[in-house]
């Protein structure tokens, strides 16, 4: 696999100082309104918990559920690592939303031609090498972006030096791993982070998908296999009934 | 007497004028005030009514249709003959009705086309949404001859005839893979929600449950239909034969039932069978009325044999499934979303409004085509060539 791009989020350094979402509207010419969760106009919140806080954004899986579940493939992986949206391609099923483990993708619902809306990472800025908007606005590093690997080296290179971190990189492993990840001092699970396996969700329909030529193989075969059979009794019923009816030869 | 009279104003008449009427402003409602007006539907139950009871139960209860052309055509079992286009016909328009509520479910509607030319083979529902192109097609080439033999034209009819009498069987096999598919595939959809529905219905089973399922669902929906024909359209169909179609359903249930059970035991969903909540006590509704009542009932012989109490039994039955679908989409969801979805009543019109247009497709197409064998026999316009064997 080609390089990819990540963030690291350090939740012990975030200072709420919501920078970042501001950044993000800015970036997206959304209103400058600050909103208390994800929605089309907010691609990233911060959310106190407790006295952390917690940045909330698409964590653009490595094997998004997101991009699987999508029938006509506007959602998805790019080789730079951003899960993008394709919005022309798009028929509004919403099966993204059902399939995402992580509840981020929006729905435009109050409009009459909506559509779904969620962070990619500023994929268009990425793509001209600049850092997403949110990354570039952030006073104290506490979110950082770069290249996947080094992104990961750094997070393990801070949990493993500084005993106050929980020593777990929550994307490092989720759902087969993410784009996005994050450091803490504080349990994971304290701070509302979804539990999730770390096996791709793509996983779960791939099984199911993949028996189809089974099912036509053997399905087909059987019901050619039991039409042969109650055909085959037709003609043997009918060239009995043929045989014992006297005259029947004289009839044909 | 004048030639044209006025429609007699009758108690159905008004119902589905009102249901219709409802049906017309929730479509106004979700095409020019958008899907916040007209549902309540949000991200965190972003498939609601329309979903689990237009699509899911559509296409469940149209599973009657594949079953019985399969019997009589492959399996020859020719007693059921005299219900095949029935059984087709009531698929048929379930498969129109899920169509045609797309065209709301979805939110970009005129793009319905884009899985025909954009593909990914990794996704359930794009295999499903060929299914539905597909079996839909299907469906249509299995009825036609109904349609045809009204043709005036004595040759184009016979050329017609002819031709799908070659490819009938051909036709029938390819439509049970098809269905087969669909059915299991709708749900494999939810295969993807693990983590988000509640483990009494998340299973990794999912794609064969839905598929036990549905199966006698769609026979016990035929039956019904049957019945309320032979009631009140004069058709007359042998009640023999219902209450042998009726014999395969208990089967079938108890099926579903034994895999359902080991699935929960094996799977750990077993812990939430007797906790006081909501979930729970939805879930004991859908199997009393899909599985425990059902297989009580039609093991008698008293009510196989009793059309009225055969037709009640049919009617748990799809009550049940029903249910089923309705928990594993809604009910199932509520309590990881967080959210305590209730359809608004736009919701149900629309979806109401649908269904009440394939009853009435099937109430005219009883009454005018050769769907059943009548007493006294449709006033034929023209000569047909294959008139349901009786």
């Amino acid at each position: 696999m080609p390089r990819t791009k990540a963030i690291l989020i350090d939740i012990t350094k975030c200072i709420g100082c919501l920078s970042c979402e501001r950044a993000c509207k800015e970036a997206h010419s959304f209103p400058q309104d600050p909103e208390p969760a994800l929605s089309p106009t907010a691609f990233t919140v911060v959310e106190e918990r407790g006295d952390r806080y917690v940045r909330r954004l698409c964590m653009n899986c490595q094997d998004p559920a997101c991009a699987s579940a999508c029938l006509v493939g506007a959602l998805k992986k790019t080789e730079l690592g951003p899960v993008t949206y394709e919005s022309s391609k798009c028929i509004g099923c919403r099966y993204c939303i059902v399939a995402c483990p992580f509840n981020v993708p929006r729905y435009e619902w109050s409009k009459l031609v909506p559509f779904v809306k969620k962070c990619d990472m500023c994929y268009a800025r990425q793509v001209k090498g600049q850092p997403p908007a949110c990354v570039e606005a952030c006073p104290v590093q506490a979110s950082i972006s770069g290249w996947r690997d080094e992104i990961l080296e750094e997070a393990q290179r801070r949990v493993l030096l500084d005993s106050k971190y929980v020593r777990h990189i929550y994307g490092s492993e989720e759902v087969g791993g993410t784009s996005v990840f994050f450091i803490s001092d504080v349990p994971f699970e304290k701070l509302g982070f979804a539990t999730v396996s770390s096996q791709p969700m793509p996983i779960l329909t791939a099984n199911a998908l993949g028996d189809i030529p089974t099912v036509v193989l053997v399905g087909g075969g059987l019901l050619a296999g039991l039409y042969w059979i109650t055909n085959r009794r037709k003609q043997v019923a009918l060239a009995e009934a043929q045989e014992f009816t006297p005259g029947a030869h004289e009839r044909e | 007497m004048s030639k044209y009279r006025l429609p007699k104003i009758t108690f159905w008449r008004t119902v589905v004028a009102v249901i219709f009427a409802a049906g017309l402003y929730a479509a106004y409602a979700r095409f020019f005030l958008g899907f916040q007006q007209s549902t309540n539907l949000a991200d965190a139950q972003p498939w609601g009514l329309w979903v689990g009871l237009g699509t899911l139960c559509g296409v469940g209860i149209s599973a009657g249709g594949f079953a019985i052309a399969a019997a009589v055509y492959l399996l020859g079992f020719e007693r059921y003959r005299q219900v095949v286009r029935a059984a087709v016909l009531l698929s048929f328009l379930g498969y129109l009705s899920v169509i045609v509520g797309m065209m709301y479910e979805l939110g970009l509607p005129w793009r319905i086309w884009h899985p025909i030319v954009m593909w990914n083979r990794r996704s359930v529902l794009f295999e499903v949404s060929w299914c539905v192109m597909l079996y839909t097609t299907v469906l249509a080439l299995e009825f036609s001859p109904s349609l045809v033999e009204r043709i005036p034209w004595v040759r184009l009819r016979k050329l017609y005839l002819k031709w799908h009498h070659h490819i009938l069987i051909g036709l029938v096999m390819v439509g049970a893979i098809l269905s087969s598919l669909h059915q299991s595939f709708l749900g494999g959809l939810y295969l993807l929600a693990k983590g988000k529905l509640d483990p009494l219905w998340y299973s990794q089973y999912l794609p064969t449950l839905f598929y036990l399922s549905a199966v006698p669902a769609g026979l016990a929906a035929t039956i019904m239909a049957v019945f309320l024909c032979n009631r009140s359209l004069n058709a007359r169909v042998d009640y023999d034969v219902l209450a042998e179609m009726s014999q395969i359903i208990a089967p079938l249930l108890y099926v579903y039932a034994v895999l359902r059970g080991v699935d929960l035991f094996t799977h750990g969903g077993a812990s939430y069978l007797w906790l006081w909540r909501e979930e729970t006590l939805l879930f004991w509704l859908e199997i009393g009325l899909f599985v425990i009542a059902p297989v009580a009932l039609l093991s008698r012989q008293r009510v196989r044999h009793n059309p009225q109490l055969l037709y009640f039994t049919c009617a748990l039955v799809v009550m049940g499934f029903m249910a089923n679908r309705l928990n594993v989409s809604i009910t199932a969801f509520q309590a990881s979303s967080g959210l305590y979805y209730v359809p608004k009543w736009t919701e149900f019109a629309l979806t109401l409004a649908t269904i009440t247009a394939a009853v009435v497709a099937f109430y005219y197409a009883v009454l005018y085509l050769e769907i059943l064998p009548k007493n006294p026999p449709t006033k034929k316009w023209f000569m047909a060539d294959s008139p349901v064997a009786a």
